[in-house]
């Protein structure tokens, strides 16, 4: 994301002063733009809803118990009733939910910071997914701890590796790793639906086509006790996002990946080998896919079952760059995608409208977050297409 | 300015406060609705207004195929029983118990839960809400639970039906059938049925099989796909082809219309949902979703609600424009069938 | 088998099509140095915006007009968002991705709560006298719907655009060099815009082909990845016309393969030599599946290699300030 390029002073003071109501330091700033995107995604999904026939107030209660409140603190017919504005199960379900995303998240961040495009999460998080579940129900009797750890590994193996195919292709032969990617993909989804119908199925499961459940020792334990339950792995993609963050920005890997990514011309006149770090990177990327997959099997399902990553390639890539690739800024973008998704089912409850319109409302919000001087100009600056152009760049500088 | 566009975000805002008038009077309507049920589970017998919600498989209400049949079997109830209606769909395997859930939560009398992949779910939500009655669209019972009516059919008989019809209608000797995902095995009973009653009148008749590879995921929703493999078929000399996968089976009838081959289509009567391929279909393998759905809702209303398997009807659907196509031989032929297969003289030998 | 041959190659021509009008779209988005991740969003709107018009008016016409105009729609979004506003251009297609996706799911649904209604007809379907009637060959070429026609027509056109006119020159030079191409007086922007919704229309013209030409029906998802294979054709195809067309018919054949194979009730492959069986080994039909895209991945490391994207488009996701 480029950042918006400074206005002339001029123009910038008159600016200053007709937003001093909302200036606020950097920070605050940048919390500011990304909240009136949001809002305003919202608002223009109200639209939506409105001019097709929905219900867009009794909608967005529906989202907001399902995903924060409790059922009926809105729309119950008590009125707002307070003290149920936040609710255990909702607020865990929208974490839970939001997990997988934080770490599908960061295998595209991280993919980006190194100058690739990771359209391979699917294919990854599948990998990840079999080699967990395999060793998560082939094995018994061992200690929960040790059955937990190499479920994990074998899951973030297994993604590594699925990762580091399109890397190493990419490094050595030139092939472009979104093609890779997208044909991995295929081929991971038809492996998983060919091995989880055939000899991974689990002979007890009748018609259903998924794998025995994975011994209890390989479940991750929860934190949050009670019935409520939300898993260690909430706990894990929050550590992950900081380490990554910590790697990228304090390691020498971290550097030669940013430094690859932003250049690999310059990458290799300083002496990098571009070919192991584009290599290493994807499989980083992949890793962390495969540990996504590994944390839904071992913390919410316990068994592997085709049509199980729905949608987390796309969503992966759309978190990932609604957190500007950054990777702290990956969590709050998985929490509000964990929020719209946990919501969906209350929403369609109440009114009945198809459950599309969230995905309407993620675009909008990727799209408003993306593009902040349209925000900008909704709700504060004055001459906009002045600012558009005056913000267009020199030419010589912008190819 | 800055008030100009805030007057229009909040014209905007004004424009859903508006239609908070009509969210109030929308939201006494649901009250209303919910209310005297609400208050009525506690005498849980007659004159009270049924709550049925259904939770779709990973798929939607219109799919026209099993989720739509079993949705409109409930909307049925909501006509016929004055039942208060509500659906939601499943857009991933793993809020099947939370879908469920949400209307467990809101007291629902009735929860209809659609597909073979929610069985699990299901059973461990009848456990959860023993008051609760639960419908299970193609998910057998293993054990009888007293909550659970798990709605089944035998789908190789309406297959053995439809293949026993093509084999006899066709003249190349090559007959085909498009299929959407083998994971689901009421289509590989759909398919092998097909082919066993094919080959049971013409034992020499080549029947071309295609299953969707993509799994749950595409396999009922790839209608171009489907279309692609019907035209490869015809190209092999296949005359008529069965179409049972959802919409990817649909595309396989709509690529016959094209080719004017007759075709054979799946669950419903698929002149009535299809009508582009009206001229080429000379009859569906029917599983008759609705009326199963609705007959167990009835028999809640009524108190007759058992748990357990309930087998639903299948069948052929008439043959309607091609009526005159269809000689009389054929037509008796395909009634000693039925009879053979309804009093267990003819087996289709089909096991998944 | 030669009939065999013959169905697989008979369905693989209008398979081929969305993949190169799509491909074709990226293609001038691209050699203009804008990245184009968004042609399966252009295609699934202009599928469903064009089937829509053609329900309510029952017009063909009009409905193909709708498709190309959504397709320019869309991209003219990109356009903005990317050129004017300098959004990071894989964001703004994935913005286009996702939006298109939701909305067309969700007016689908709201629109027509029971399925869109049926009746619609699709594009005449063309048999070119004489040439249809040549054996084996005239069934896989000569007997197709208009857009498949049009997609080689496509192919041509944009060859002839891109290398011998005045614009096509200017596309190549501002995908190349910018900074040359505005010191020598070419507006870059200008011909970004106009590329970038040049190749809309292009992916509108795809998307017309799963609602207009082959099934009368829409369905949510129905481009089913279709967009991104034909990103892969154009990434494949080296950035050409005539590359794109010859990596569209290299997936469309490639990925007819398993099905035939299933079809054909292929289940072992077996060797044998001189009357003795060497070995036979049963293969489950979803192995078979694999096929395409394992051979895509082997053909693209072995035989491709490097593929050089236009200069601009370089590193893609960083257009500089």
């Amino acid at each position: 994301m480029p950042a918006p390029p400074p206005l002339p002073p001029a123009r910038r003071h008159a600016l200053i002063d007709r937003m001093r109501r909302v200036r606020l330091p950097g920070l605050g700033q940048s919390i500011l733009v990304p909240l009136l995107a949001v809002i305003t995604a919202l608002l223009v999904g109200a639209v939506i809803i409105l001019v097709s026939g929905g219900n867009p107030v009794r909608a967005y209660e529906g989202l907001y118990e399902g995903s924060i409140g409790c059922p009926g603190a809105l729309s119950g017919d008590a009125g707002i009733q307070v003290t149920r504005l936040v609710c255990a199960s909702s607020v865990t379900d929208t974490l839970i939910t939001a997990t997988p995303f934080v770490i599908a998240g960061l295998a595209v961040a991280f993919a980006f910071k190194g100058g690739l495009f990771n359209i391979g999460v699917e294919g990854q998080l599948l990998a990840g997914s079999l080699a967990t579940v395999l060793v998560g129900y082939k094995l018994d009797g061992l200690p929960a701890a040790l059955h937990i750890t190499l479920a994990l590994a074998a899951g973030i193996a297994a993604g590594a590796v699925y990762g580091a195919i399109p890397g190493l292709l990419k490094a050595y032969t030139g092939a472009h790793e979104v093609i890779v990617t997208i044909m991995l993909n295929y081929v991971a989804g038809t492996m998983t639906s060919y091995l989880l119908s055939g000899v991974m199925k689990d002979p007890r499961s009748g018609a259903v086509a998924r794998t025995p459940y994975i011994d209890t020792a390989a479940r991750l334990p929860d934190v949050w006790p009670g019935p409520e339950m939300l898993h260690l792995g909430a706990v894990f993609a929050v550590l992950t996002a900081i380490g990554l963050w910590w790697v990228l920005q304090r390691t020498t890997i971290g550097y030669e990946v940013r430094t690859v990514g932003a250049n690999p011309h310059a990458a290799r006149y300083a002496g990098m080998s571009v070919a192991r770090t584009v290599a290493l990177t994807m499989a980083v990327a992949g890793g962390l896919a495969g540990m996504a997959g590994a944390i839904e099997v071992t913390g919410v399902n316990y068994y592997h079952t085709p049509g199980f990553s729905v949608g987390y390639g796309f969503d992966s890539i759309a978190i990932a760059l609604l957190g500007r690739a950054h990777p702290v800024g990956v969590i709050p973008a998985a929490l509000l995608f964990g929020a719209l998704r946990g919501g969906s089912s209350r929403m369609q409850f109440l009114t009945q409208i198809p459950v599309d319109i969230i995905q309407v409302i993620q675009a909008l919000v990727l799209l408003f977050v993306a593009a902040p001087a349209i925000v900008r100009w909704l709700y504060r600056v004055r001459q906009r297409p002045h600012t558009v152009i005056e913000e267009r760049p020199e030419p010589a500088a912008s190819v | 300015m800055i008030r100009g566009r805030f007057g229009a975000i909040l014209a905007v805002i004004a424009a859903c406060a508006l239609l908070l008038g009509a969210c109030g009077d929308d939201k006494k309507e649901d009250s209303g609705g919910s209310k005297p049920a609400g208050g009525a589970s506690t005498s849980a017998s007659g004159g009270k207004k049924l709550k049925v919600g259904l939770v779709t498989d990973v798929g939607k209400v219109d799919d026209k195929s099993f989720n739509q049949s079993a949705w409109e079997g409930v909307q049925r109830a909501q006509k016929e029983l004055g039942a208060d209606v509500k659906f939601i769909e499943t857009t991933d395997p793993k809020d099947y118990a939370k879908n469920i859930e949400t209307f467990a939560n809101e007291k629902y009398d009735v929860i209809v839960t659609v597909g073979f992949g929610l069985g699990e779910a299901t059973a461990a939500a009848a456990k959860k809400y023993p008051n609760i009655k639960f419908i299970g669209v193609d998910q057998f019972q293993a054990e009888s639970v007293t909550n659970i009516a798990g709605l089944i059919f035998d789908e190789d008989k309406a297959g053995y039906l439809a293949g026993a019809l093509a084999a006899q209608m066709s003249k190349s000797g090559t007959i085909g059938q498009v299929l959407g995902t083998d994971v689901v095995p009421p289509v590989v009973k759909f398919g092998k049925g097909y082919e066993a009653g094919a080959k049971a009148v013409k034992p020499e008749i080549k029947v071309l099989t295609w299953y969707h590879p993509g799994g749950l995921a595409k396999g009922f929703s790839d209608p171009e796909e489907g279309k692609k493999q019907a035209l490869q078929m015809i190209s092999q000399g296949a005359d008529v082809i069965f179409g049972a996968g959802g919409n990817t089976g649909n595309g396989a009838l709509l690529g016959c219309a094209e080719k004017n081959v007759l075709a054979i289509g799946v669950d419903t009567d698929q002149y009535l949902t299809l009508p582009q391929a009206q001229k080429v279909l000379v009859s569906s393998a029917m599983k008759l979703i609705t009326p199963g759905v609705f007959d167990i809702i009835k028999g809640v209303q009524e108190n007759s609600f058992k748990g357990g398997n309930f087998t639903g009807q299948v069948g052929l659907a008439p043959f309607h424009d091609l009526e005159s196509q269809v000689s009389q031989a054929v037509k008796d032929k395909l009634k000693q069938i039925d009879a053979g297969l309804k009093d267990g003289s003819i087996k289709t030998n089909v096991k998944v | 088998m030669l009939d065999v041959i013959q169905s697989m190659l008979v369905v693989a021509l209008p398979a081929a099509t969305p993949l190169i009008f799509g491909g074709l779209s990226g293609l001038f988005s691209e050699r203009s140095g804008v990245v184009n991740i968004a042609i399966e969003g252009m295609m699934l709107a202009a599928a469903f915006f064009g089937f829509i018009v053609g329900v309510r008016t029952g017009n063909l016409g009009l409905a193909l007009g709708g498709a190309v105009v959504t397709g320019m729609v869309m991209a003219s979004l990109h356009a903005v968002l990317s050129i004017a506003f300098r959004v990071d251009q894989i964001i703004s297609g994935t913005v286009i991705n996702v939006l298109a996706i939701g909305l067309t799911g969700y007016l689908d649904r709201k629109l027509y709560p029971s399925g869109a209604p049926a009746g619609q007809r699709t594009l005449p379907e063309i048999e070119i006298p004489l040439l249809s009637d040549i054996p084996f060959f005239g069934e896989i070429l000569f007997r197709h719907g208009v857009i498949v026609y049009a997609a080689f027509v496509a192919v041509v056109v944009a060859a002839v655009v891109l290398y011998r006119t005045r614009w096509g020159l200017r596309v190549r030079a501002v995908g190349e060099h910018p900074l040359a191409a505005e010191t020598a007086g070419i507006s870059v922007y200008a011909v970004r815009y106009a590329s970038v919704i040049a190749g809309g229309a292009l992916a509108g013209l795809g998307g017309a082909y799963f609602t207009l030409q082959s099934i009368p029906q829409f369905q949510p998802l129905m481009t089913n990845g279709r967009g991104f294979i034909a990103l892969a054709a154009l990434i494949f195809g080296k950035w050409t016309p005539f590359g794109v067309l010859g990596a569209a018919l290299f997936f469309a054949i490639a990925e007819t393969i398993p099905s035939t194979l299933q079809i054909q009730g292929v289940h072992s492959i077996a060797l044998e030599v001189a009357g003795t069986t060497l070995f036979d080994v049963a293969i489950p039909y979803q192995v078979f599946g694999l096929l395409p895209y394992v051979l895509t991945i082997l053909v693209l490391a072995g035989a491709v290699g490097r593929a050089v994207p236009p200069a601009a488009v370089g590193q893609p996701y960083t257009r500089k300030a």
